[in-house]
């Protein structure tokens, strides 16, 4: 085990969550036709949070908080960031599926602590959400290792530098994965769970001050999590942190302006989507690499 | 404008953090939400301050009280104010907040909001514009800066005061005192 990646990897991530948040604001807004907030925005805002009072609603408040970024910062460490990968296991991508469900777990667990009704609400949303996008997520998980007849993501990064890239070779499990990347992300067409003109932000209407803050380093490792895990898998990882960021970058900016002009879905509607044009493409996909076979 | 200097950064986090992060809950309670979207929307965004919109009070920094206050509304004011954590800064948008406005006579609204919450900032017309709240927070920064926006400092210290003003206004109060008074337990 490395120890030197396993802190260098969540300070990447950490590093690069906040800078994808700051260049979110800044190119929403230009979107908009606004001139937008610095790109240290959420370094202020996070600065800011520390400082104030919070308010804690009890133990399972607080322990379900840290249990989410706790299981953030474990998925992080087995995905491979360019050559730096802590954890290199034979199941990797097997892991990274599971660890993955621990931080809504561990949010919804720590907003039952608070015990507000818009809460509630929010997290029946949340976990609706994930079954929806869970079904394309896990057929197109299904297609990657039937077609590379492996479950490490090393291995497929390596596998993809040598036949080229995923999204060539599985076009269809790629389009699916993108479509359900605003979903997996919670944000603008799925922003349903914290929805702020609906349920008073929902799931994070307890929170404050250090708490908040908190909340919101979760939300950038997420954002890291799901969008490396794309370039992994699709976009041939990297050889490098930096080459890899770009990538990331990339699909970051692709998905920021599906984010930016469209309104919300209802709940029905967004599971309605993610259960038939991503569910119908990933299974296509899935039954055409089947048909053809896997590689090597 | 501050924000960019490093070394004040490094002194005063809490003070720079608080003035360049404000996070702002809008109780529109009559007139007022029709100035409030054009300001955090594309025709004035607010978002190049710092100041965004927020849908509950535990996030808060920042109250904008606009129009007049009802009874009615007061009781609600209240209990938004003592939810936002410290610190926090309040500021009344409108000439009904300071001493009633065109309400002066009416037998259902509050004539002096400060009475009842500290209020760290004025913004006077009927109706301001949208550019008045920009003002506002640029004064409020200054403000910060010379520790003199400490309306919540008060409200602690003088908690008796408003909370007498407070039973006087609305009768008896549903929820226990915040802060320990005189008068009775905690």
């Amino acid at each position: 085990m490395n120890v030197v990646g396993c802190i260098l990897s969540p300070v990447i991530g950490f590093v690069v969550g906040i800078f994808f948040m700051g260049l979110f604001r800044i190119m929403m807004a230009r979107i908009h036709w606004r001139y937008g907030p610095p790109l240290t925005q959420p370094i202020i805002d996070i600065i800011k949070l520390f400082h104030q009072k919070s308010v804690s609603h009890g133990l399972i408040f607080e322990l379900g908080l840290f249990l989410s970024l706790a299981g953030s910062v474990v998925t992080l460490l087995f995905i491979p960031i360019g050559n730096i990968c802590p954890l290199n296991l034979a199941g990797g991508l097997l892991v990274v599926l599971y660890l993955m469900l621990i931080a809504p777990m561990g949010i919804a667990l720590s907003g039952g602590g608070g015990s507000n009704p818009n809460i509630s609400i929010g997290i029946s949303r949340k976990m609706l959400l994930a079954l929806s996008y869970e079904v394309p997520f896990l057929l197109i998980i299904l297609t990657v290792m039937i077609h590379y007849r492996t479950i490490s993501l090393v291995n497929l990064v390596e596998l993809q530098r040598a036949s080229g890239w995923g999204i060539i070779s599985l076009p269809l499990a790629g389009i699916a994965y993108f479509l359900i990347l605003p979903a997996m992300l919670g944000v603008r067409p799925f922003e349903i769970a914290e929805a702020p003109q609906e349920i008073a932000s929902g799931l994070k209407v307890e929170y404050s001050g250090k708490f908040l803050a908190l909340y919101y380093i979760e939300h950038a490792f997420r954002r890291f999590i799901v969008i490396a895990l794309f370039v992994n898998l699709f976009l041939g990882g990297a050889g490098e942190p930096f080459t890899f960021v770009l990538k990331m970058l990339v699909v970051f900016i692709a998905g920021l302006f599906i984010n930016a002009v469209f309104p919300r879905f209802r709940m029905e509607q967004a599971i309605r989507f993610n259960w038939t044009w991503p569910t119908l493409i990933a299974l296509a996909g899935l039954i055409i690499s089947m048909i053809w076979g896997g590689y090597g | 404008m501050d924000r960019n200097v490093l070394t004040k950064w490094l002194k005063q986090p809490q003070k720079m953090g608080n003035k360049y992060s404000l996070w702002a809950i809008y109780f529109c309670t009559g007139c007022g939400i029709i100035e409030v979207p054009p300001v955090i929307t594309s025709r004035w965004d607010a978002e190049r301050f710092g100041v965004i919109p927020v849908a509950t009070p535990r996030q808060a920094n920042l109250f904008l009280i606009t129009g007049y206050v009802s009874l009615k509304t007061l009781k609600a004011i209240i209990r938004t104010y003592e939810q936002m954590p410290e610190p926090k800064y309040t500021v009344g948008f409108g000439s009904c907040p300071i001493n009633g406005g065109m309400y002066w006579d009416s037998y259902n609204t509050i004539k002096h909001l400060d009475k009842y919450i500290p209020i760290d900032g004025w913004i006077a017309g009927c109706m301001p514009r949208p550019e008045a709240i920009f003002i506002a927070v640029t004064h409020l920064w200054t403000l910060i800066d010379k520790e003199m926006a400490n309306g919540y400092k008060k409200y602690r210290a003088k908690y008796q005061y408003y909370r007498e003003n407070q039973e006087k206004a609305l009768g008896k109060l549903a929820w226990p005192p915040l802060f320990k008074t005189d008068n009775g337990n905690e």
